[in-house]
């Protein structure tokens, strides 16, 4: 009774912090004066005439609503990961899945072959699904062994930096805009716009859905494989989809905002840690968390060198290298 | 191979590497060109003396000293994986730099070997500190990999902070040799006083090849030859990285090539491996310059894509 | 000349493994370290390579702290072969045997012609001349157990320090080895080496010394030490003692 009740506190306070940090990006660190009365009153009584109220409906909410979901995409894409690679350092971003998804956008979007051949978020799927199968076959992540962690993390590692460079250089032969470039690179989501957000809420939401359906085979998967099996999972079809999920998730995000990392390396960290190993409460919880923090990292993103903008991403790689290394030194490798 | 064949055949190499690096570029020069243009006045002098000249000199030096401080930490730490961009060195050095470029914004370049310097020190101490002496291949490799994160996430972060500077760092910090020259050349060449020491310390690296128990018992004390490795090897890297800006995978590669074709002794690997590395980067700046003119591509790209999927390799082939 | 230990400790990390033991080894002899797990005797072996420190007491040598000499003096006078080595990539077996000779080369490690004289003298005596251009990666375990004490050799030390030497070997090696070690002691060498087989110490060696708990408890010929009464107190083993019909060494025979 008194867990329940904890996790129902916990839950609630999660939402409400949640809200009270969206109500804030929406208003904070603004250049023309935005007030949070003013993002109240924006909804329910919408001016025409009143440029605070045109900011928040027309750049602000987009952004707000592209932060969370990015969040909530990434948060539960690197759930999975650990999930079905039993792996607590895997994440979208240390097993090379960022760094091929930003290489295969620039790919698409700078070759004049290519370009327009495919729409960038299927590009950034594909060159995701490259990286990643990569890394899982060179690190021999379908042998189970705790020796292989450690393997797996380095062959990601070695994977992003392959990508961070063939990436680099297709930039820069196409086109010498470094800051530009960098922006990118980190993960702003200085530029949401509705737009973008049409084409990328309906994947988003969808792959989402299905992570939850995930959930209880991501459970049985701890026992090990020949446990998970006895117990008439289908082993090739849970980790077909969970890839794929996990594919969806990311390439969505970083199609609509650049590649950021860490996020789905800590976010399942604290969800495990506030509620316990059940996937089918970690999963959605990851979420809100996920949304949290880069909701967080995007308000501090126009913090930090006001009146210009920092990459959300840059913020979250900040808190994000530490942890990574507190985990590497906590874990026996 | 033997050392006996590597060496006049890797001289023959770096000559003709040297000769195309003046060559090609953005303009194809002929021998003549290049003659004259070692002369003041003539019509190519700008870009034979100033340009392709130091930058061939800068290469060279780079190379060699990124692929001793590579030879020697793999020698020390007797880890294939190990080298200093994989255990965050250069990353450690690169921060250093920037954070001095973009908050001592008027102060002279002339410190930055020594800035960078100390950083890739403190990158070293620290992870020192974390792994303690006695960490697994793996794990040592893995905190260096996680520590080279933060300080890239770190060095990110200033940049883009201060976009006012992002153009200066970003050209720097990817690993490229444009345009350097002789100023870049003269800050780097005092280090190399540090290249007759390390070589030194073949004989001791060899023994210590043996194992601490018997380096002991030949009467070679571990520890001090460690240090003196390490402390030598954070040295060139710093001084290479604040030159050129972290050039990857240089430091893993050349080693293993070179113990591959040389053996392991160190008196005849540590002098090969300097030539390999020379080589290396020769052939990737060499590449960068000429594969889609005029623009350049940083040499340290090149040496990713190549040195990445080495560094799998090896991934696999460890038990 | 002889080495010996006065109310010797060693332990590692404040642990106490060798206590306040006083053991004098003669010289010239071949010298087995006896004793169940645990006891102490690497221990023993590895303060005497100097490899540990002593806690208190000393290690004497000549008449002086073993610890006070400088180490590369003692290089030319104690080798030590490890019980495990690593296996280094990309060395010949002959690179490896010459870095036995490094405490006697200079600052370059340039071998002098008796250098390479020695060096070769030593991989005949061990059956690794023919080996000399392989790498050691890539021999088996016996071969790569004969290349470093050969290694070992070269270092051409009156002293010759071994800890278990015999333990990861198929039988013909331990056969071979004991017999190599034997005839090295016959030239002149003092042999002083941990085993686990209390036969085989018995039939090769020809001075004891048994251990227990950190103390030192018999030594002497095998005759004197290898008795029911020893197996009873050090091992709590119940055995007959019976004379080798080979060697006429004795040899103990375990009783149900």
């Amino acid at each position: 009774m008194s867990h329940l009740f904890r996790s129902v506190s916990l839950g609630l306070f999660l939402c409400l912090g949640l809200l009270l940090i969206s109500w804030w990006n929406l208003f904070a660190w603004s250049v023309v004066p935005v007030s949070g009365a003013d993002v109240l009153h924006a909804f329910t009584s919408f001016n025409d005439q009143s440029i605070a109220h045109r900011i928040v409906l027309d750049l602000r909410l987009p952004r707000l609503l592209t932060a969370l979901l990015v969040g909530a995409c990434l948060a539960s894409a690197g759930t999975i990961m650990q999930g079905l690679t039993r792996n607590p350092l895997a994440a979208p971003s240390v097993l090379g899945v960022n760094a091929g998804a930003a290489l295969g956008m620039a790919l698409v979007s700078t070759l004049p072959f290519l370009y327009g051949a495919l729409s960038t978020s299927i590009a950034a799927m594909l060159g995701g699904g490259v990286a990643w199968l990569l890394v899982m076959l060179l690190g021999s992540a379908w042998r189970v062994g705790a020796n292989e962690h450690g393997r797996l993390v380095l062959a990601g590692v070695a994977i992003s930096a392959l990508c961070a460079a063939l990436t680099k250089a297709v930039v820069i032969m196409e086109e010498d805009q470094a800051a530009g470039v960098m922006t990118w690179l980190a993960g702003s989501l200085a530029d949401a716009r509705w737009q973008k957000w049409q084409t990328f809420w309906p994947v988003a939401s969808i792959s989402l859905i299905g992570a939850l359906g995930l959930a209880p085979s991501l459970n049985v998967l701890q026992l090990g494989e020949d446990n998970a099996r006895n117990l008439g999972i289908n082993l090739l079809r849970s980790k077909l989809f969970g890839s794929l999920l996990v594919l969806m998730l990311v390439g969505a995000a970083i199609s609509a905002v650049g590649s950021i990392g860490f996020v789905g390396l800590i976010v399942p960290h604290i969800a495990r840690l506030m509620f316990g190993q059940d996937f089918r409460l970690c999963l959605p919880v990851a979420m809100i968390i996920g949304a949290l923090l880069v909701t967080l990292a995007d308000t501090l993103s126009r913090a930090v060198t006001y009146p210009m903008e920092t990459p959300a991403g840059a913020i979250l790689a900040l808190i994000g290298a530490p942890f990574f290394i507190y985990l590497v030194r906590k874990r026996t490798l | 191979m033997t050392a006996q064949r590597f060496f006049p055949f890797a001289l023959i190499m770096l000559f003709a590497l040297s000769l195309a690096n003046l060559l090609f570029g953005a303009v194809s020069l002929s021998l003549h060109d290049i003659w004259q243009g070692l002369f003041v006045g003539s019509e190519q002098h700008f870009t034979v003396y100033e340009y392709r000249l130091p930058r061939l000199f800068l290469a060279i030096l780079v190379g060699a000293g990124l692929a001793l401080s590579g030879a020697l930490v793999q020698g020390v730490i007797r880890n294939p994986l190990a080298s200093p961009d994989v255990l965050g060195v250069s990353h450690g050095a690169g921060l250093a730099a920037v954070f001095y470029m973009t908050y001592f914004n008027g102060a002279s370049t002339e410190w930055l070997p020594e800035v960078a310097l100390s950083g890739g020190l403190c990158a070293a101490l620290i992870l020192w500190y974390l792994c303690g002496a006695h960490s697994s291949a793996i794990k040592l490799a893995i905190t260096g990999v996680a520590l080279a994160a933060f300080w890239a996430s770190c060095i990110d972060f200033l940049m883009l902070t201060k976009p006012l500077e992002i153009n200066n760092a970003l050209l720097w910090l990817t690993g490229s040799l444009w345009g350097r020259s002789w100023p870049q050349l003269q800050a780097l060449l005092p280090w190399f006083v540090l290249v007759p020491f390390a070589l030194g310390l073949s004989k001791y690296l060899n023994v210590l090849d043996l194992g601490d128990d018997s380096a002991n018992s030949l009467g070679v004390s571990p520890q001090s030859v460690r240090l003196l490795s390490l402390a030598i090897a954070v040295a060139l890297t710093a001084a290479c990285v604040s030159v050129c800006g972290p050039i990857g995978f240089l430091g893993l590669v050349a080693p293993h090539l070179t113990r591959k074709l040389v053996g392991g002794r160190h008196q005849s690997l540590l002098p090969a491996t300097m030539l390999t590395g020379a080589c290396l980067l020769l052939a990737a700046d060499l590449a960068a310059r000429t594969l889609a003119p005029p623009i350049e591509l940083p040499a340290g790209i090149l040496t990713a894509i190549i040195g990445a999927p080495y560094f799998l390799w090896l991934l696999l082939r460890m038990k | 000349m002889s080495l010996s230990a006065h109310q010797l400790s060693v332990g590692y990390h404040g642990h106490t493994i060798v206590k306040k033991m006083d053991l004098t080894l003669p010289d010239g002899r071949f010298i087995a370290l006896l004793g169940p797990n645990g006891c102490g005797k690497s221990t023993l072996l590895k303060c005497f390579a100097r490899i540990l420190p002593a806690m208190s007491g000393e290690v004497n040598w000549q008449g002086q702290n073993l610890h006070h000499y400088p180490s590369k003096q003692l290089a030319k006078a104690l080798a030590l072969l490890p019980q495990t080595q690593p296996i280094p990539e990309g060395i010949k077996v002959k690179d490896l045997v010459a870095y036995g000779r490094s405490p006697y080369t200079g600052f370059w490690g340039k071998l002098s012609t008796q250098d390479h004289q020695i060096v070769e003298q030593m991989m005949q005596q061990t059956g690794t001349y023919e080996l000399r251009d392989q790498l050691v990666s890539e021999l088996s375990g016996g071969q790569r157990q004969r290349v470093w004490l050969a290694m070992v050799l070269a270092q051409d030390t009156p002293y010759l320090l071994l800890d278990e030497p015999t333990t990861y070997m198929d039988i013909n090696h331990q056969v071979e080895l004991m017999h190599q070690l034997q005839a090295l002691n016959k030239q002149g060498k003092t042999i002083i080496t941990v085993l686990h087989d209390i036969n085989q110490a018995a039939r090769y060696c020809d001075h004891l010394v048994v251990m227990k708990a950190g103390e030192l408890k018999y030594q002497g010929s095998p005759e004197e030490v290898l008795t029911s009464a020893m197996l009873k107190d050090v091992f709590s083993l119940s055995a007959q003692i019976h004379q080798d019909p080979v060697s006429g060494t004795p040899m103990c025979v375990v009783e149900d």
